[in-house]
């Protein structure tokens, strides 16, 4: 009997006692890697999704309801992205400190403007997000916006750290400014250039490096490609020239391929999320990965 | 280009305007003494404020005139070298030199507007300079000066902002779900060969689920759950039922929750859940034959406790009437008075005893970041009616597994093994007014155990085995005590998630006893399946 209750205590202080550091939940790994710029080694991040699966479909697996319970922070897109599986594990994990206006919950949309809010809402045009592309992170100058946001929600709850998390935003922020240039200067000889995706993950990427990402190879958002479909679009691409499909890892890259070799274009493998395609382990390198994949391809 | 100097014309007077006005106040006073002049800086600053606003205003319009040019010339441009539609936006690389945000270079000199509107929230591009001539590394056209504008349909969300679902303002979630089916079977008998009230009940076409649910948050400490659910018999006439309807709260301390109203029991896997949900057309035996045709739900409250250790681990204990159909083996009155061959006595409740107790534990692992597992324990204590102090107990015990790739899309490849069993002990009295030759107690246990293969998307493939032993008795003839098994399997696709078809084929087999003759069944359904509106998103 004495030893259950020792071994009950010891669990019991076990997931008490892990508080030293912020508990942060981060829905999505774009969220999670901008936490970890600001927070550093002064948080505890766990990230729900991976970053190699389809973030519209995630399971809500009650491990998730136990990270949620302890966390201190919650980032999340607010974007609708996570609508499928977000909602029930805040419900189970009944934690007020995340709720929607505590500093505790980090809406990463707050205060970004939307791209592609559609003005009529149906599904028979698909999975359209209500609120608009919900796919923001890319775009660094967006990216700068969260993790500013970010800072202020982790010094709002951990006020000790705040000037650790102020500087390690400034540092973020000067170091986003400064890569802009480069990335800038290696898009510009494509600008105007129309490329191809799986699925339009993309319009912000675009909006930012003076693309015009905008043939899909689903024919609606989440609808697999038809056969019928797949015909327009080799059309579409060899009439415009497009020598790059992004495609994402959870996309069936077979596709992509058979597009690829009928038109000429090379498939370029692209992520929203760092960690999604190999030595992207920050959000910076996505960046540069992205930017010099797809420079490579349009070349 | 002469829109530009024009437009460059209209900033220079604007920062300029700032610049002398604003700048006095900053070099001559620094930040303490600004509060000692604060009536007259107050005055001043907001007197400048609007000139500045209107300032700005006249940029902006200039500034959109411009981007229209550029948008039009471009699309003469692009569109007479290749004829195809074009992006209407300006380029950001090439027009963001050109045009610096009024936003960027005038805040940055107003203090004050600084904390009064941005402290609490984002105005993140407006902090950054932008660097002289290289890549623009701001950009206010991509955050709004309104974070609010994004709210959520979160619980929790305060009683006058109303939640937001696909795009609109609703205080409430309204979701509509049509369940339909083709059957064909050997046996003329199908509602006795099927055991749940959503089966297919005839030969033909079957609209056994038909459901309006609604949710939402009902105050900051409540929300609010309804499905009432249309059936049509075998005659085509409508029957309601109100399956669900319960507040919850979603603010007590200590992790626990309390639920009150109609509500399915929480024992099992299966029984909590609605049909729609379901990965078959029909009802596992042992659902139907031990917790009824509806399952095991009623008036009632429950409270359930997430315990604080670092695994998913979560008690529930709940309290129901059981009275009736929906508390099938317990205090059910039974089909024209009658249950297991006995009169029931059909009475009220004398106390506790009377009522239906259902506890349950459920923890969950994962076993690496592909893999989950959940187990849990249920039992379901009360009366019953067939005698003045029988009793039944039932206890259950459920397992899940669950792979789904790291790659996966739209929630494909997957792979779910789910197993439940069940263990009855009915006290089997002697009837109203000790009607019935003898008292008997029935053990009688039952399973299923399913598997479903998301080998593609959109695409599951499903295979499951029923057995229900029921205890032989020489005294009763009653259709449900028939020993039983089963096999089935399916084949669905889900175009969306919010639409489904489905193809099962079953074989029954029915165990011959003292009364009932064996016999083999086949059945072939066709199941169909829509949902309109913001159907809440399903538990794990």
């Amino acid at each position: 009997m004495k030893k259950i209750l020792l071994l009950l205590s010891a669990i019991l202080t076990c997931s008490f006692s892990a508080h030293a550091k912020l508990n942060v939940v981060a829905t999505l790994p774009d969220f999670g890697s901008l936490a970890r710029e600001i927070g550093g080694d002064k948080i505890d991040l766990v990230v729900l999704a991976k970053a190699t699966e389809d973030p519209h479909f995630v399971d809500a697996r009650p491990s998730f309801v136990v990270s949620l319970r302890n966390a201190d922070v919650l980032i999340d897109g607010g974007a609708e992205l996570e609508l499928g599986w977000l909602p029930p594990l805040l419900q189970n994990a009944r934690n007020p400190k995340i709720e929607i206006g505590k500093p505790g919950r980090v809406q990463a949309s707050q205060g970004i403007r939307l791209m592609n809010i559609p003005t009529n809402v149906t599904r028979a045009a698909g999975d359209v997000h209500a609120l608009g592309n919900p796919h923001f992170t890319v775009d660094p100058i967006i990216a700068k916006a969260i993790a500013q946001h970010i800072a202020q929600s982790f010094s709002a709850v951990d006020a000790a750290n705040a000037g650790f998390y102020d500087a390690n935003y400034k540092k973020f922020e000067a170091t986003i400014n400064a890569k802009l240039q480069g990335w800038g200067a290696i898009m510009l000889p494509f600008q105007g250039q129309h490329v191809a995706a799986y699925h339009d993950s993309w319009p912000y990427f675009a909006h930012r490096f003076g693309l015009n990402i905008d043939v899909f190879l689903e024919p609606k958002p989440g609808i697999p490609p038809s056969p019928s479909h797949l015909t327009d679009v080799i059309g579409q691409m060899k009439a415009q020239k497009i020598k790059a499909i992004i495609v994402e890892p959870y996309h069936d890259r077979r596709i992509a391929e058979k597009v690829a070799s009928s038109t000429g274009a090379k498939v370029v493998d692209f992520s929203q999320f760092p960690g999604g395609i190999p030595v992207t382990d920050s959000y910076v390198r996505l960046i540069d990965v992205l930017v010099s994949r797809l420079a490579d391809a349009l070349k | 280009m002469k829109k530009f100097i024009l437009v460059t014309l209209a900033i220079f007077p604007v920062a300029a305007v700032s610049a002398q006005e604003v700048a006095p106040v900053l070099t001559s006073s620094p930040a303490p003494t600004v509060s000692n002049a604060t009536p007259a800086t107050a005055a001043d600053v907001e007197a400048l404020r609007q000139q500045v606003q209107s300032l700005t205003e006249t940029v902006k319009t200039l500034q959109q005139q411009v981007k229209d040019q550029q948008a039009a010339l471009e699309k003469a441009n692009l569109t007479s070298e290749s004829g195809l539609p074009q992006n209407p936006e300006p380029s950001p690389i090439a027009g963001a030199e050109n045009s610096p945000t009024p936003g960027a270079s005038a805040p940055p000199r107003f203090p004050t507007e600084d904390t009064s509107v941005v402290s609490s929230t984002t105005a993140p591009a407006v902090s950054g300079t932008p660097a002289p001539g290289g890549f623009p590394t701001t950009d206010t056209s991509v955050v709004t000066s309104a974070p609010e504008t994004i709210s959520s349909t979160g619980p929790g969300a305060s009683l006058t902002q109303p939640i937001t679902i696909g795009g609109g303002r609703n205080y409430m979630n309204i979701s509509f779900d049509g369940l339909f089916g083709l059957a064909y079977s050997s046996a003329k008998d199908l509602d006795n060969i099927e055991v749940g009230d959503h089966d297919p009940q005839q030969r033909g076409f079957n609209a056994r689920n038909i459901e309006l649910a609604f949710d939402g948050a009902v105050d900051p400490y409540f929300e609010g759950f309804a499905n009432i659910v249309f059936k049509l018999d075998n005659d085509n006439q409508t029957d309601v039922e109100v399956e669900e309807a319960f507040m919850q709260t979603t603010s007590l301390p200590f992790n626990l929750q309390l639920k009150a109203g109609q509500f399915f029991a929480a024992f099992g896997r299966l029984n909590p859940t609605h049909p729609h949900t379901w990965d078959f057309v029909d009802t596992p035996l042992v659902n139907g034959l031990f917790l009824g045709p509806d399952g095991l739900r009623g008036v009632g409250a429950q409270t359930s406790w997430t315990l604080p250790l670092p695994w998913y681990s979560q008690l529930i204990f709940a309290s129901q009437n059981g009275r009736g159909s929906t508390g099938f083996s317990f205090r059910n009155p039974g089909d024209d008075g009658m249950f297991f061959d006995r009169i029931t006595t059909d009475r009220e409740a004398r106390g506790l005893q009377d009522f239906v107790w259902i506890p349950r534990w459920e923890n969950s692992v994962d076993l690496s970041p592909t893999q989950v597992v959940l187990a849990g324990v249920s039992g379901a204590f009360g009366s019953n009616e067939t005698g003045a102090n029988s009793r039944t107990q039932i206890y259950g015990a459920d397992f899940l597994y669950k792979w789904k790739s790291s790659h996966a899309e739209g929630g494909f490849p997957f792979v779910k093994w789910q197993t439940e069993f069940m263990y009855r002990r009915f006290q089997a009295g002697r009837g109203a007014d000790e009607s019935f030759p003898v008292a008997e107690t029935f053990h009688d246990w039952g399973m299923y155990s399913q598997v479903l293969w998301g080998f593609k998307k959109g695409w599951v493939a499903g295979i499951r085995g029923d057995y229900v032993d029921m205890q032989d008795s020489k005294f009763t003839d009653d259709l449900d005590r028939q020993s039983r098994w089963r096999i089935s399997a399916n084949l669905t696709w889900y175009p969306t998630e919010f639409s489904k078809i489905r193809l099962q084929y079953n074989q029954d087999f029915l165990e011959e006893n003292f009364f009932l003759s064996g016999r083999q069944v086949e059945s072939v359904f066709l199941q169909w399946e829509f949902i309109l509106g913001s159907h809440g998103a399903h538990k794990f």
